[in-house]
């Protein structure tokens, strides 16, 4: 047993250093697995800022759009129609559906000028909307035939000189149905104030036959007052009286619910055979369930007398005294169909 | 915008920028998880020495060796004995200690409590540490949420002086919190593993040993007869 004194000692193992160092290194393992798991997730959030500020160059773009229009006259001078008659703008629109009513305005350029700057507006043409390319596109097509060009635009321009003059002619015929027109709506503005005003009187005359009425009404209703208020007099001396017929017919009912509870009581006494020497006066308590007839649905024990012997006695006697006695009138039965028992012992 | 968006969710800032009673919360679970690693290593070496030992000896001593020599080997060497080693040598130096002529009884009853006493020490050594793993494992969890509920109150306190409250008010101050769950789960764990694990090892161990010493006392009890 001497050399249980320094068994503890043995214990103090070299290896604790290590197991130290091991621990820490398992800490500084998970710690980088942390920070670099963590940091890892960092990134994504930056691509959606990315996303959120591709918004931004939106406005960007609007300055190219507004340099833009600024080329849009050039092309549109291609329909070179309008230099004849440049003054009326609206015939031109049904012939080129390309060219907008303001860009045939400044029709200075001539077809052959137009071409180069074209040419040099196409290259930033390409950033700006996909209506932008649209226009120019007919442009390039022009271009290669001027010759052709210049043919079509004079068969296009005797072409326009003829529909001119139909226009004109339209335009006279579609100015007198205007005058025709504008008569017809005068006079019906007129007929409508008449109307108008007819309606108005017929109003007025309304609201002042209503203003006899409601008078009339008023006076009809103060004198309903008076009348109901006579007739609520005689009702509510009426109402005494029937109050006081009622009571008494409520005393006479009440009497004859006690008369019919009592023989109830007495038929179910008449048939208890009562277990002899009971000591002092127990009561047992039942509540019985009627049907009209005197028919019994259900007996329950509410309280019982303490001596089972009793309470069963009661419970055979209340069913054999079936049917009980009810009173005649089937509206009393309500007071019946839940009937409270109890049975003294003694009376 | 981009204040919110670019918030710093490094794992540094987080806990830096945690309340000051969850980062001793978290303080408290780095100790804790470091002291509960420690004794895991250390408790896996011990355990592992002590089986290594228990094989060795067990195998020399039913190879039949003069038991006086194996005996003054392990008196000799004690620091670098087994506990099954000191056991026998408990047991076997005090039967020794008994005169020739003693009752057999007497004298094997003696040993019986020698080796018992050396094995009860044995066990002691072997299951130190180990409560502290049980512990470990079952508290730290609760540390953790403990520093959790605190951080997640603090960060919803914070929402009560903003009119209009976005799930970026309360999410930075959640994640410093949750941040003490993880290392409440990374302390509880391997503690818990390693304390199932040692327990059973030792109970092993302890059948064993408890083995050895009936079997001890049978051999000289015959040996005292002859």
């Amino acid at each position: 047993m001497s050399s249980s004194v320094p068994r503890n000692s043995p214990h103090s193992e070299p290896r604790s250093l290590l197991a130290g160092v091991l621990a820490v290194l398992v800490h500084l393992l998970f710690i980088a697995l942390l920070v670099f798991g963590v940091s890892w997730k960092d990134h994504p959030p930056e691509g959606m800022m990315v996303d959120i500020w591709t918004e931004l160059p939106k406005p960007v773009q609007e300055p190219v759009k507004t340099q833009a229009p600024p080329k849009q006259p050039k092309p549109v001078p291609e329909p070179v129609k309008p230099e004849p008659e440049p003054p009326k703008p609206e015939p031109i629109k049904p012939e080129p559906p390309k060219p907008e009513p303001p860009k045939p305005e400044p029709p200075k350029p001539e077809p052959v000028k137009p071409a180069p700057p074209k040419a040099a507006a196409t290259p930033p043409v390409k950033k700006p909307d996909i209506a932008m390319k649209e226009k120019p596109e007919p442009v390039k097509e022009n271009k290669p035939d001027l010759e052709e060009q210049k043919k079509k635009e004079q068969e296009k321009i005797k072409e326009q000189e003829k529909q001119k003059e139909l226009e004109k002619k339209k335009e006279l015929e579609k100015k007198k149905e205007l005058e025709k027109q504008k008569e017809l709506e005068k006079q019906k503005e007129l007929e409508k104030q008449q109307e108008i005003a007819k309606q108005k009187e017929a109003e007025k005359q309304k609201a002042l036959e209503k203003q006899k009425e409601l008078q009339k009404q008023k006076e009809k209703e103060l004198a309903a007052q008076r009348q109901r208020e006579q007739e609520a007099k005689a009702q509510r001396e009426a109402e005494a009286q029937r109050a006081a017929q009622q009571a008494a017919a409520r005393n006479q009912v009440t009497s004859e619910i006690g008369k019919y509870k009592a023989l109830i009581l007495a038929k179910i006494r008449s048939r208890i055979v009562m277990p002899p020497d009971l000591p002092g006066n127990p009561v047992a308590e039942f509540s019985v369930t009627l049907l009209p007839g005197g028919d019994i649905l259900d007996v329950r024990l509410s309280k019982s007398s303490g001596h089972a012997a009793f309470d069963s006695a009661v419970e055979r006697a209340i069913f054999l005294s079936k049917p009980l006695p009810l009173p005649p009138d089937p509206t009393l039965f309500n007071e019946f169909r839940n009937l409270n028992i109890t049975v003294h012992y003694r009376e | 915008m981009s204040t919110t968006v670019t918030q710093d969710m490094s794992f540094l800032h987080l806990i830096t920028s945690a309340s000051v009673l969850v980062q001793l919360v978290m303080l408290i679970l780095i100790l804790i998880s470091l002291s509960s690693w420690w004794f895991i290593f250390r408790k896996l070496f011990v355990i592992r020495y002590e089986i290594k030992k228990t094989d060795d000896f067990e195998d020399i001593f039913w190879r039949g060796v003069d038991l006086n020599a194996l005996h003054q080997r392990i008196i000799s060497s004690r620091y670098e004995s087994g506990s099954l080693e000191r056991i026998f040598a408990a047991g076997f130096g005090e039967f020794t200690k008994h005169p020739a002529g003693s009752d057999l009884d007497a004298v094997m009853e003696s040993t019986r409590r020698a080796m018992r006493a050396t094995y009860q020490r044995e066990m002691d050594y072997l299951e130190s540490h180990l409560s502290f793993l049980a512990t470990v494992g079952s508290v730290s969890p609760y540390i953790g949420l403990f520093g959790t509920v605190w951080g997640i109150m603090n960060s919803f306190r914070s929402l009560s002086s903003v009119t209009q409250a976005t799930i970026a008010h309360v999410a930075p101050g959640i994640a410093e919190a949750l941040i003490a769950t993880a290392m409440g789960l990374f302390a509880a764990i391997p503690a818990v593993v390693a304390y199932n694990r040692y327990a059973s090892r030792t109970d092993q161990l302890a059948t064993r040993f408890e083995s050895f010493m009936e079997e001890l006392s049978n051999v000289l009890q015959r040996r005292a007869a002859e």
